[in-house]
């Protein structure tokens, strides 16, 4: 491989990485509150992929509203979820409240993905492209909607990260994070803030799936293996960590680059391109389950 | 909790297996023959998830992992060792059993969501290799397996496939109600407390997980004897959520409901066939119902409403 063909794979890993991020981000909040991971995660994303596909084809809304348009809709779908699903978690009307909430996302995420199977078709839909054209660095050509993909997720992730740091409503959620009594007791409104908390992480999922819809275009099983690769990343960074899962998502590009590299046949290189990650995955969960940033946590 | 084989459920049991092997003789169509024995390959995974995750409380989703293979390796040792179609199918329960083990082993210390995490890890590794050795699986193309009954007709194979699932069930049945159902629950309900009182909780969850992927792997063989080309499709995380909303929909804190479950929903899903994909969208949301509002399912809302047939929860 020439220094041209690693620099290019090794940019597109990383505009990759940005996005699977953005997601990872979504789920790490989402667990940070609610105690509870999203398996119908992937299937918010690849709605966001469809909405934005409905907005942008379909309505011709410009790219930008479109994208906007997306996380606003599945934010509301996440609030409508938190409330009539998983707030029976905290309310304590469900028996064995895990097993639970591990169960009905993952109920949700089947009942998701037929709907959009039924909808739509399986066949792969091609939204608007968020921006035209390519960009040239040095020899290294790089396509505009790729670059414009990466730097909204980047500017996503930077705007969620200042929100969460420094205000009121980010210190509530961080709050709920660390203690959902103590919160409770200090005056913060933890259903309403959990309720917050589930919208924000699927606005920031459905955000990535619209991102990234004009670059691979949109079919219902799109959220399958970016929803794997945040599991893996929030699991990397620590579940409910927000540097973790940035962090996370860095390692993991890594992993992928370097494992394909590694293993000298390139077609089963290939294959095996999303296998390496769930290796590692196991792997961590089997030797340190808390994660790199995470707190020790017996049961979850 | 109800387990199988109450006296008082005794009766209905007979009768149910009665109008099954009546099915084929009343003149049901041989489509629909088809149609229930697919049924009961889901019946008996719908059974064995539901033991691991309605009794001991271990969630996994790596059961139709298990059953693809089971599926594999029975027809890749018989034609690679030479074996019999069903030295093929014992080699494959007890690879699905050996894996169903390790799987336990390791995951002894995972819980809820990170346990949710694992299964699906290793479900996805073991479809992703199946795919990518295309030399050895013939990867996405699927791969041929011989006919288990030469000549058979069709309900041949359904009267098979009705025996082996009310084996099956008699087995996991008669498991539940003698002290390792007990151990088992008292897991679920306490880890801790189950400790302190004795029960070898490190031994049971990892057997447990054996003894479910051993039923897995058994319907995994025999589907792939009977369908004779098995994909890695079978092994899908999708096919996986299908499973658990059969099992959900049927009643998953009982065995028999969560086999009924699978059995109907199959046969259901094909008397829906023109509403095409909606179908699973219904089932998807009603599964969905029924865990918040139902937790023992169709069939445990009806043991309710004739409270004195069945065994109450």
């Amino acid at each position: 491989m020439s220094l041209l063909a690693i620099s290019e794979q090794a940019l597109n890993g990383l505009i990759i990485s940005t996005l699977y991020a953005l997601t990872a981000l979504g789920l790490s909040i989402i667990f940070g509150v609610l105690r509870i991971v999203n398996f119908a995660h992937g299937e918010i994303y690849m709605l966001g992929g469809y909405v934005y596909f409905c907005a942008a084809s379909i309505l011709g809304l410009p790219p930008l509203v479109a994208v906007l348009s997306a996380a606003a809709v599945l934010m509301a779908a996440g609030a409508v979820i938190e409330r009539g699903l998983i707030r029976p978690v905290h309310q304590g009307k469900v028996d064995r409240p895990d097993e639970y909430a591990i169960m009905i996302t993952f109920a949700l995420s089947v009942f998701l993905l037929n709907l959009a199977n039924s909808v739509f078709g399986p066949w792969p839909q091609r939204p608007a492209p968020l921006f035209r054209g390519r960009i040239e660095i040095g020899e290294l050509i790089v396509s505009g909607d790729r670059l414009a993909a990466a730097g909204a997720g980047i500017l996503l992730i930077v705007a969620t990260v200042l929100v969460l740091r420094y205000t009121w409503m980010g210190k509530a959620v961080r709050a709920i994070s660390q203690d959902r009594g103590a919160a409770e007791i200090f005056g913060v409104d933890v259903s309403r803030y959990s309720m917050l908390a589930f919208g924000i992480g699927t606005a920031l999922a459905a955000a990535a799936g619209a991102l990234i819809g004009p670059v691979f275009n949109v079919t219902p099983v799109m959220g399958v293996i970016p929803v794997i690769k945040a599991y893996i990343i929030v699991v990397l960074g620590g579940l409910g960590s927000i540097p973790g899962a940035i962090v996370g998502a860095l390692i993991l590009g890594q992993v992928e680059s370097f494992a394909t590299v590694l293993i000298p046949d390139t077609s089963r290189a290939l294959a095996y391109k999303d296998a390496y990650g769930l290796v590692v995955l196991v792997l961590i969960l089997l030797f340190r389950p808390q994660g790199l940033f995470g707190k020790r946590e017996r049961r979850a | 909790m109800s387990t199988l084989f109450g006296h008082r459920a005794f009766l209905p049991c007979i009768a149910l297996l009665a109008a099954f092997a009546a099915l084929p003789v009343l003149g049901l169509p041989d489509y629909w023959i088809y149609t229930t024995t697919i049924g009961f390959y889901y019946a008996i995974l719908t059974a064995s998830w539901s033991l691991l995750v309605g009794f001991v409380g271990r969630i996994s989703f790596a059961q139709t992992a298990m059953a693809g293979l089971g599926a594999y390796s029975a027809v890749l040792l018989s034609q690679h060792l030479g074996l019999s179609i069903l030295g093929g199918m014992i080699a494959g329960v007890v690879i699905a059993a050996l894996v169903g083990l390790a799987i336990g082993w390791l995951t002894l210390r995972l819980h809820g969501a990170y346990l949710g995490l694992t299964t699906i890890a290793f479900a996805e590794i073991l479809r992703i290799t199946i795919t990518a050795e295309h030399g050895v699986t013939k990867g996405s193309l699927g791969l041929q397996a011989p006919a288990l009954i030469p000549d058979g007709t069709r309900s041949d194979y359904y009267y098979l496939f009705l025996a082996v699932t009310v084996a099956c069930l008699l087995a996991m049945a008669l498991l539940l109600r003698s002290r390792v159902g007990l151990f088992f629950q008292a897991i679920r309900e306490d880890e801790d407390g189950a400790a302190s009182l004795g029960v070898r909780v490190t031994l049971w969850k990892t057997l447990a997980f054996a003894i479910s992927s051993a039923f897995a792997g058994l319907a995994g063989g025999l589907y792939a004897h009977f369908i004779q080309l098995i994909t890695p499709s079978m092994m899908s995380l999708q096919e996986m959520g299908f499973v658990l909303a059969m099992a959900v929909i049927g009643g998953f804190h009982n065995i028999l409901f969560a086999a009924l479950g699978g059995v109907g929903l199959q046969f259901l899903l094909e008397v829906l066939r023109e509403m095409g994909e909606w179908r699973l969208v219904v089932f998807g949301a009603v599964a969905i119902v029924m865990l918040r509002f139902a937790p023992n399912g169709v069939f445990g809302l009806l043991a309710s409403v004739f409270p004195s047939k069945r065994n109450k929860s």
